[in-house]
């Protein structure tokens, strides 16, 4: 009996000396150190995907860069059948306060940014000069066209005002910051010099072709994809020539009239430039792009928006682009014109396909309207012409002159471009009204007509408010006016 | 564990009894207490092993010398000795033991309730079992202890409540206290796999003496769950059974009905009111507004139904000379009110047995198993919750769709076909197409081994584990609501399963010293080994089209889409030094030690020590007091420290998740690490005294304390700039306090033969201040703000300054206070006092006995606290007319002069913001239960051979007064983004649909035999 006394109590006290240490370095199971984790090529193409994958989400959230510009626009037309969901952005009725658009760019872009930052700042612990320059060539133009994003929401856009470039842009971040940095708002025209900055070198170290897989080059950028973001930036900026060098070094074909259908049913990738991508097949839980403008519920389109009558109007017969907008929907007894952009992959209404960012079609107009602001209207008529016989069938050969042709370039532009995201920034940039008429939303024009019809030019909602938690946490960073 | 040991010393007396010799002369009596005879009670020869039992009509006899000193005692009474001399009658009377209970257990042990310094409360097993409706035993805490703020999560059957000791004692950190449940840590959201009816008592630790030997886990209070165990002789059965229904509480409001609605369209649209024109209100004729006020849905009706619950318990316990046992097997279901799901089922089963394998070594199990289904509504701020969508869906829109002949559509299986109404979503559908289910198995299983080395020494080593295994199946069905918007049409059908598997075990062991010197010195000392480690493995996946909508097994799926697992661990070390010393029971002083060691902090900051200090002094006890009308006054008072780890693992290192782009791996950040993250720090002060008075009719405890929390573990915010994704980090910012009295009293105002009349309560003044930030700087959270000199979370709001008399505009105030008709979150200030804790919380009760008869009703009480009534807010709103409104938006300003009205509908932009206009006061009474019973008498059972019979009904939330929009008993306001765990998330801060409170009416059954 005693000896079993005396083991137990030998045994406790053992237990009692035995160290723990051990027991409590528990690294994590699912994570990787980011203190060291930036140490192969491999790893580097990992942190790139990173970068892209930010990018895809704040262009798709429900709220993002692909659709909201045109519900900010005279594109889309709120459907009252719909959830209301991006309303206060159709209604211009946003503040500070509103999350949405207003968060989802700023989180986002600036999210894309530090991924862009953490690659550049550790770039040379990649051996290889080739993958090395290739790699830093993308995380620049990744860097460059989030600003970019950034600038041209919350800040003036160069041309839209003579204000514009000594008026407040946002910050540009050029390395991982502190976590508790509270810096400031640059001007506008400092932030158009740093993007162009960084994709002048992007354009210098990027491969003519990045291969993501072994053929696959969907969805990463190259140096066509650069000089893309450049010919947008040098219109934003009014270098009007430079638009037109950048654009003639682009050697990726435009979309063909036959192609162009399957651009956006995901069936093929001609003429895109900026592509952030995304493999249904594996990616189901993904961002479905398309759910900002309608949903499909037992079989019927409920659509969120549906395209504006006066677009509506402006197409025709004889353009393929016509049934890639819209098609005819019904919900609750209502007909729409329902938006057909983004719908989905073949024969699929989940709204889950890629994102064009920018594409061929985009730089060509870019070049027209550079060529047409250049007086040179023979050039831009044929640049147009170049678009255009993709287009139409059967296609005539342009006549128009001064402002006929002005319209024309803008007409194309606002179709070929409509709910990918631009009409916003384009009216903006020009300095024009956002005027929506007074047509309803159903498919023959009648229905409720927009809430605010018009936003003056000059009006300060063409400035998004910064985040209201932004101007909380950081008293050194200025509001727009007018929030 | 005093009085257990008591009994099987009895009981071993007992048997031994028969065999011995007994000289002296036969002495016989009777046993009584206030209500009539005891039977049962054990009557013993003082000084030695010989004794008896009562029989039923509490009548003894014993064969006793003069010389001889009975001994009467009974659990529950105090014990009474008498001498024999030259009696040959004793009739012995027992009073009844008031103070709460005789043995408290205080954290790695128990100690008599005189002798403890510590302030903590007990609930017992009595009082939990007038709470039959609650499945959960943390919402039977409500109004039972003082200082233990309880708020239901929302009313979902099964779901756990937020329990808080004390306030709040962090921000960031998980504020839930620690439960113990006989020995071994377990996860709050597992408590309400517990089935209640195994509840022998909840002991509630609040102060340092106590909380600090619980070091790390300490800060936010223990609770400790001993289970029951057997205890007579004979196998003693217990069953229990009742059924009862369930119902949403009645909102102190109306909505409208179709035609009201209608009108209100019309009258928008009149006024030009852009989204209302194109409303059937506007635009229909007067034979097709007919038509739609016939339909007149009642939406409540078509979505919710009466719940039903159900409750069946069955315990046999009993013991031996050296085992004791209880075995119980519990089923409980309660479908909750919302129509075409079910609710929540739990069958439980319990053995817990010791057994004295040696005169030195007594082992002992407790295990418990226990399996739950839950039905998971989705509880989003949109239509695809039914609580949203019955407010929301116009009355004038059908549950079906209808033709043009008003005929019900039937799809092709001739199945009527939901009408998705401008909402677009046919929730009545969804919730058959849309399942969610969610699955938990519960282990707990404790083993003990108790070893004597000597009279001073002894050691108990303990092993406690509770395994839980979750499985959640969420699925689309084919041809459902949601399968043609998330799904993919080559693929019908999708099916979400993920399997959680929550293990963690605690291994402990505490050598215990024990000692007297010199007669009245006595000192106790235990030393704690305690390794205590949590393995969570979740494994999910994915898969979609689906043959078959009846086979929901990922066996059949065509394709999967999606799948992952992972592994989350977190361990924690611990040594600890108690002791307890008291001079003849009078003066007692007691101290301990503890180092936790543990891997949620960096190397620097791994470790680390709290202490504490306590003393008392029994005042009844002195020998001045003798006579007096106190039968127990004990002051006390302790001060320590504890700390607060309940925070993510990994948190000071950088780290950097995995995603896929494109189908390729992709890197994603986390947010930036702090490398000095270290504990949360928390310092308790309390003084407290305990009294009972004319026998303890009257008793009572009174607490002040004062708890400072330092180093509090915020997430604070950061500039988006950076871009870390969330937009935060991890720093030991700041530093709290909560101070408060807390008073519990219990009157025991009529005692006699047929009449008993008790009363009681608890209440708790809470009051809490932030105290320091980093440099003093305000911390937003939205609507909410942390600021120096404010209560926490205090609201930061604009304020709403009414509607303008002459036009109908709201109007507001600018930061500086001025009369504005424009809104703008600049406007925002912080509203003094006006936070979501309440500053004053409790419960009081009233028990009434007239023979068999009882009736006890127990109220709750909250008192002080602001509810952004964001619900009452949709309601009202003008942008909202689309959905259906309350009768109270009729109330617009229509014409100049108007007050008290809700604005102008054209002002929409400016009227339709987040202000004051919605924060409500939260205050509100409410009747938790009414319990009628009946025990019939033992008289009428004799020949049943059942022991007891006692039947019951109870009604829960019967009765509840409010000035509250609504209903003021708010813990999720959504589990959309402000549930437990998410950022910024504050219990009671907002109502917006979560699932409603209910009230019920129950009727059962208690057959012991």
């Amino acid at each position: 009996m005693k000896t079993i006394k005396t083991f137990i109590t030998i045994f406790i006290m053992t237990l009692g000396l035995t160290s723990c240490d051990d027991e409590l370095d528990i690294a994590p199971f699912t994570q990787g150190d980011a203190d060291t984790f930036y140490n192969s090529v491999n790893n580097f193409e990992v942190a790139i995907n990173g970068m892209y994958s930010s990018f895809f989400n704040y262009y798709s959230n429900g709220s993002g860069v692909q659709g909201l510009p045109d519900i900010l626009s005279d594109n889309a037309i709120i459907a009252r059948t719909g959830r209301g969901s991006n309303q206060v952005f159709s209604d211009f009725t946003y503040g500070a306060n509103n999350g949405g658009y207003i968060t989802s760019v700023f989180n986002g872009a600036y999210t894309t940014i530090r991924r862009a930052n953490l690659i550049i700042s550790q770039i040379e612990n990649i051996d290889g000069e080739a993958e090395r320059d290739n790699i830093l060539g993308q995380a620049l133009a990744g860097r460059a066209f989030a600003h970019l994003d950034l600038v041209r929401t919350y800040g003036k856009i160069p041309t839209q005002s003579a204000d514009a470039n000594a008026s407040l842009g946002i910050t540009y971040i050029k390395e991982p910051i502190d976590a508790l940095s509270q810096l400031s708002r640059e001007t506008v025209a400092s932030n158009y010099e740093n993007i162009i900055a960084d994709l002048t070198d992007a354009l210098d170290l990027i491969d003519e072709t990045t291969l993501v897989d072994e053929d696959k080059v969907e969805g990463a950028f190259n140096k066509n994809s650069v000089r893309g973001m450049l010919s947008r930036v040098y219109l934003y900026t009014g270098n009007n020539q430079a638009v037109i060098d950048i654009v003639d070094e682009i050697t990726a074909p435009l979309a063909t009239r036959i192609e162009i259908p399957g651009v956006y049913t995901d069936s093929n990738d001609a003429g895109l430039l900026v592509e952030f991508a995304v493999n249904t097949a594996s990616e189901s839980n993904f961002n479905n792009v398309g759910v900002i403008y309608s949903q499909t519920i037992d079989g019927s389109t409920v659509s969120e928006f549906a395209v504006d009558f006066g677009l509506f109007n402006s197409l025709q017969f004889s353009d393929v682009r016509t049934n890639i907008i819209t098609f005819a929907a019904e919900n609750e007894g209502n007909d729409y014109n329902a938006i057909n952009k983004f719908i989905g992959e073949t024969e699929q209404v989940n709204g889950r396909v890629d994102i064009k960012a920018l594409r061929v079609a985009e730089a060509i107009l870019n070049k027209a309207e550079a060529q047409f602001e250049l007086g040179l209207e023979g050039d831009a008529l044929q640049t147009l012409d170049l678009l255009r016989a993709q287009r139409f069938s059967p296609f005539t050969i342009g006549t128009e002159t001064g402002q006929d042709l002005e319209d024309a370039i803008q007409t194309n532009r606002r179709i070929e471009l409509a709910f990918e995201g631009h009409r916003f920034y384009d009216l903006k940039r020009r300095g024009d009204a956002i005027e929506r008429g007074t047509f309803g939303d159903l498919a023959n024009g009648t229905g409720t007509p927009n809430t605010t019809q018009t936003l003056e030019a000059g009006n300060f909602r063409f400035q998004l408010p910064i985040p209201q938690a932004e101007i909380n946490v950081n008293p050194n960073y200025t509001q727009n006016e007018g929030y | 564990m005093k009085t257990l040991l008591q009994k099987v010393l009895v009981l071993c007396t007992i048997l031994s009894a028969s065999a011995l010799f007994a000289q002296g002369r036969i002495i016989t009596g009777t046993v009584t207490e206030a209500n009539g005879p005891l039977p049962g009670a054990t009557v013993v020869i003082k000084g030695t092993s010989t004794g008896t039992q009562t029989d039923f009509d509490g009548n003894f006899s014993i064969e006793a010398a003069s010389s001889d000193v009975l001994s009467f005692s009974y659990v529950g009474f105090k014990t009474l000795d008498i001498q024999v001399g030259n009696q040959n009658s004793i009739n012995a009377t027992l009073e009844a033991d008031n103070s709460l209970a005789e043995v408290v257990i205080t954290g790695y042990g128990s100690r008599s309730r005189d002798l403890s310094t510590a302030a903590t409360t007990t609930v017992s097993a009595g009082s939990i079992e007038d709470f039959v409706p609650s499945t959960s035993v943390d919402n039977i805490l409500q109004g039972k202890a003082a200082g233990v703020q309880v708020t239901a999560a929302n009313g979902q059957p099964g779901q756990t409540a937020f329990v808080q000791i004390r306030g709040v004692g962090s921000i960031n950190a998980a504020t839930t206290p620690l439960y113990v449940i006989d020995g071994a840590p377990i996860e709050a959201e597992f408590v309400n796999n517990i089935n209640p009816n195994d509840i022998e008592t909840l002991t509630i630790l609040k102060d340092a003496a106590t909380v600090s030997k619980y070091g790390s886990r300490g800060a936010n209070g223990v609770i400790l769950i001993t289970t029951k165990r057997g205890r007579s002789k004979d196998a003693k059965f217990v069953f229990r059974s009742s059924i009862g229904t369930s119902e949403r509480i009645a909102d102190p409001f109306d909505l409208m009905n179709a035609s009201q609605k209608l009108e209100l369209e019309r009258q928008y649209a009149a006024l030009g009111v852009p989204q209302a024109q194109g409303l059937p209100g506007a635009t229909s004729s007067p034979e097709e507004l007919a038509r739609l006020i016939g339909n007149d849905t009642n939406w409540e009706d078509a979505l919710l139904r009466k719940g039903y619950i159900q409750s069946n318990s069955l315990a046999i316990s009993g013991a031996d000379e050296k085992i004791n046992y209880f075995l119980s097997l519990g089923y409980d279901k309660n479908t909750g009110i919302i129509d075409r799901i079910d609710g929540f089922e739990r069958i439980s089963a319990r053995l817990n047995t010791t057994y004295e394998a040696r005169d030195w070594l007594t082992v002992g199990t407790n295990i418990s198993a226990s399996r739950s289904t839950t039905d998971l509504p989705r509880d989003r701020n949109n239509v695809q919750n039914p609580f949203r969508f019955l407010y929301d869906a116009n009355p004038y829109e059908t549950l079906f769709l209808r033709d043009g002949n008003n005929e019900i559509v039937t799809n092709a299986d001739g199945e009527p076909q939901f009408n998705p109404t401008t909402s677009g979503f046919p929730v009545a559908q969804a919730l058959q197409t849309e399942p969610e289910t969610n699955t938990n198995f519960l282990l707990v299983a404790n083993i003990f081994a108790d070893l004597k080395f000597s009279d001073k020494f002894s050691n108990r080593f303990a092993v406690g584990t509770t395994t839980n295994r979750g499985r959640t199946v969420a699925r689309s069905i084919a041809g459902g609501t949601l399968d043609p918007i998330v799904g993919d049409s080559n693929f019908p059908g999708t099916q979400r399963e993920s399997l959680n598997v929550d293990f963690q075990y605690n291994v402990s062991n505490v050598f215990g010293y024990k000692d007297t010197f010199g007669e009245k010195h006595n000192i106790s000392a235990d030393v704690l080994l305690e390794y205590n480690e949590r393995i969570f493995t979740r494994t999910n996946v994915s898969g979609r089209g689906f043959p078959s909508a009846d086979i929901p097994f990922l066996d059949v799926a065509a394709d999967f889409s999606d799948g992952g697992s992972t592994e989350v661990r977190n361990s924690l070390f611990s040594q600890g030094l108690f002791v307890d010393y008291d001079y003849d029971g009078k003066y007692l002083v007691s101290a301990s030690v503890r180092n936790d060691a543990s891997s949620r902090f960096g190397p620097e900051n791994q470790n680390a020590i709290f202490y504490s200090g306590s003393a008392a002094w029994n005042i009844a006890k002195e020998d001045f007091m003798e006579g007096s009308i106190f039968n127990d006054l004990k002051l006390r008072a302790s001060y320590g420290s504890s700390g607060n780890q309940n925070i993510g693992n990994n948190q000071f290192v950088n780290l950097i998740g995995f995603g896929t782009y494109n189908g390729n791996s992709s890197a994603v950040p986390g947010g930036i690490a702090n490398p000095d993250i270290k504990w949360e720090q928390q310092f308790l002060a309390d003084i407290g005294v305990e009294f009972g008075l004319f026998n303890n009719r009257i008793s009572g405890v009174v607490d002040y304390y004062v708890k400072t929390s330092e180093d509090l573990l915020l997430n604070r915010p950061i500039s988006g700039l950076v871009g870390d994704g969330n937009n935060g980090i991890l720093s030991n910012i700041g530093k709290i306090e909560n101070s408060g009295l807390e008073v519990a009293l219990n009157f025991d105002a009529i005692k006699t033969e047929d009449w008993r009349v008790s009363l009681g309560g608890n209440i708790a003044f809470l009051d809490n201040e932030v105290k320091e930030l980093v440099d003093g700087e305000d911390i937003n959270n939205g609507n909410t703000i942390l600021r120096v000199g404010e209560e926490i979370n205090t609201f930061f709001l604009v304020e709403y300054a009414g509607v303008n008399p002459g036009n109908g505009e709201p109007l507001y105030l600018t930061a500086d206070g001025d009369v504005t008709n424009q809104y703008s979150a600049d406007f925002a200030k912080t509203l003094e006092g006006k936070s979501p804790l309440a500053n004053i919380e409790g419960g009081f009760y009233g028990n009434i006995r007239y023979k068999g008869f009882g009736l006890r009703g127990d109220f709750v009480f909250k008192a002080g606290n602001y509810i952004q009534n964001f619900q009452r807010s949709a309601g009202v709103q003008i942008g909202n007319i689309d959905s259906n409104q309350r009768v109270e938006a009729f109330n617009y300003w229509q014409q100049p002069g108007d007050q008290n009205v809700l604005p102008n509908p054209l002002y929409e932009a400016t009227a339709d913001q987040t202000s004051t206009r919605f924060l409500e006061k939260g205050d509100y009474v409410r009747l938790r239960t009414l319990t009628l019973s009946y025990d019939i008498p033992s008289k009428l059972l004799d020949r049943t051979g059942l022991s007891s019979v006692r039947i019951y009904g109870t009604g829960q939330n019967l009765l509840t007064f409010t000035d509250y929009e609504g209903d003021p008993e708010i813990g999720i306001g959504s589990a959309e983004n402000s549930g437990p765990g998410d950022a910024g998330f504050v219990a009671g801060q907002f109502s917006l649909f979560s699932y409603p409170q209910t009230k019920s009416l129950t009727f059962g059954v208690d057959i012991g035999f």
